[in-house]
């Protein structure tokens, strides 16, 4: 069960159903830059949260206005550390972007995954957490991918460099919070598959 | 964390990774080898096994009574069909099933409600795709109804394209595809998030036939 959920997410991670999840991901981690770690770890746990939440029918279906004010707060959140380095900032910025993007998952389901989220709102919350854990891990590859890449080069080039992730993290979250609150945050990440997909 | 922990945690997960890949490997090679069980335009990418249409046997008890389906309401209309509401199929056993055309777990149920379709729509079962578009490119009722022909949907599309059904169906826990049976009534006897389960919802459309096989006709 463990490794076929975790081999479905690694599929899950190709389709156009997952980039809900993954852009605002990579965003957070893009943002974050070398405190990308954090942010990663924050954008899982919140996304973990909310997604168990939701599947498992225990709440978690928050209004759109205040997804959209998560989304930035994160903004600011992740912006602070460019002043002032603080992990514990960007990780709360991680996990309020985590938190949104679990709310805004509408997901592609496959069989393994199918029987998890059929059993979850009558399964006990550590194993749920757990399993659901596991698929994500698999979902969110290339997010940690990109945040171990982000973690591990050294010296910032003048592309690499904070102050232009920021704004492209950044920009990403912005744009995403605006939609959300207006109501058409499907047609930018829609948009976004187009564009992947040409 | 310091750079030599996290070097062994990425470590870690590079291995897990390179264990699923070929377990990936192994499973994408499977399904070539086994006989042609599948249609060429709708190759299930799950299991085989699971994904073929079985010979439905009813269920030896009836299905619970699971709730009441509501209506389908704001359509954008209707393909592959005269019928104008979904009252229209009033009577009779449905299957109703969210779907969008590029959703490739989607696509992977097609194959069994083929075979249910074929097997049942001549004895009273009306399969009805209620298709919710993730994406702006999934909107466009000329691709839909080319989708449809490729991937061998003979059965009536509602056009939900806003996706206010596909919501009002499924408060708080929003899932493609999402597979339910509604009975004469209009009572919901199986509901299922996601692929599988094929052999329960052959057998729960079987009772359902066969159960009220004088009030078919």
């Amino acid at each position: 069960m463990i490794v076929d959920l975790l081999v479905e997410g690694f599929d899950s991670a190709l389709l156009p159903c997952s980039f809900v999840v993954l852009v605002p991901g990579a965003a957070a981690v893009i943002a974050a830059r070398q405190e990308s770690t954090s942010a990663f770890f924050g954008f899982s746990i919140g996304l973990v949260a909310l997604t168990f939440l939701r599947f498992s029918g225990r709440g978690g279906d928050l209004q759109t206005g205040f997804v959209a004010l998560m989304l930035a707060v994160a903004v600011v959140l992740l912006a602070i550390p460019l002043v002032r380095r603080l992990n514990v900032v960007t990780g709360a910025g991680g996990l309020l972007v985590g938190a949104a993007a679990g709310v805004l998952w509408e997901p592609c389901v496959g069989i393994h995954f199918a029987e998890l989220l059929n059993d979850l709102p009558t399964s006990r919350i550590v194993p749920g957490v757990a399993l659901l854990a596991v698929y994500l891990i698999g979902v969110l590859a290339p997010v940690i991918a990109l945040a171990a890449v982000l973690y591990l080069i050294p010296n910032p080039t003048l592309i690499l460099a904070r102050p232009v992730m920021l704004v492209i993290g950044c920009g990403t979250l912005a744009v995403l919070a605006v939609a959300t609150a207006a109501g058409f945050s499907d047609d930018v990440i829609s948009r976004l598959v187009e564009l992947s997909v040409a | 964390m310091s750079r030599r922990q996290f070097l062994a945690v990425m470590i870690g997960l590079a291995a897990i990774g390179g264990l699923v890949a070929a377990n990936l490997t192994d499973d994408d090679a499977s399904p070539a080898a086994l006989p042609a069980a599948t249609s060429a335009d709708a190759a299930p990418t799950t299991s085989v096994a699971e994904a073929t249409p079985t010979p439905p046997d009813p269920l030896a008890a009836a299905p619970p009574v699971l709730g009441t389906a509501g209506d389908l309401v704001g359509l954008d209309g209707w393909l592959q069909t005269d019928a104008t509401q979904f009252s229209d199929f009033d009577g009779s056993v449905r299957v109703v099933q969210f779907w969008t055309f590029s959703c490739s777990n989607c696509k992977n149920t097609l194959e069994n409600l083929r075979g249910l379709y074929d097997e049942f729509e001549p004895r009273g079962l009306e399969v009805i795709g209620v298709h919710a578009p993730e994406f702006s490119f999934e909107e466009d009722p000329v691709a839909i109804a080319q989708a449809a022909v490729e991937l061998g949907v003979r059965w009536p599309i509602a056009l939900d394209t806003d996706k206010t059904n596909f919501r009002s169906w499924q408060t708080g826990r929003r899932f493609w595809p999402r597979t339910f049976v509604l009975d004469r009534e209009g009572n919901i006897r199986f509901d299922r998030i996601g692929e599988g389960a094929y052999d329960e919802l052959n057998a729960t459309v079987a009772y359902l036939i066969e159960n009220d096989s004088d009030r078919s006709s």
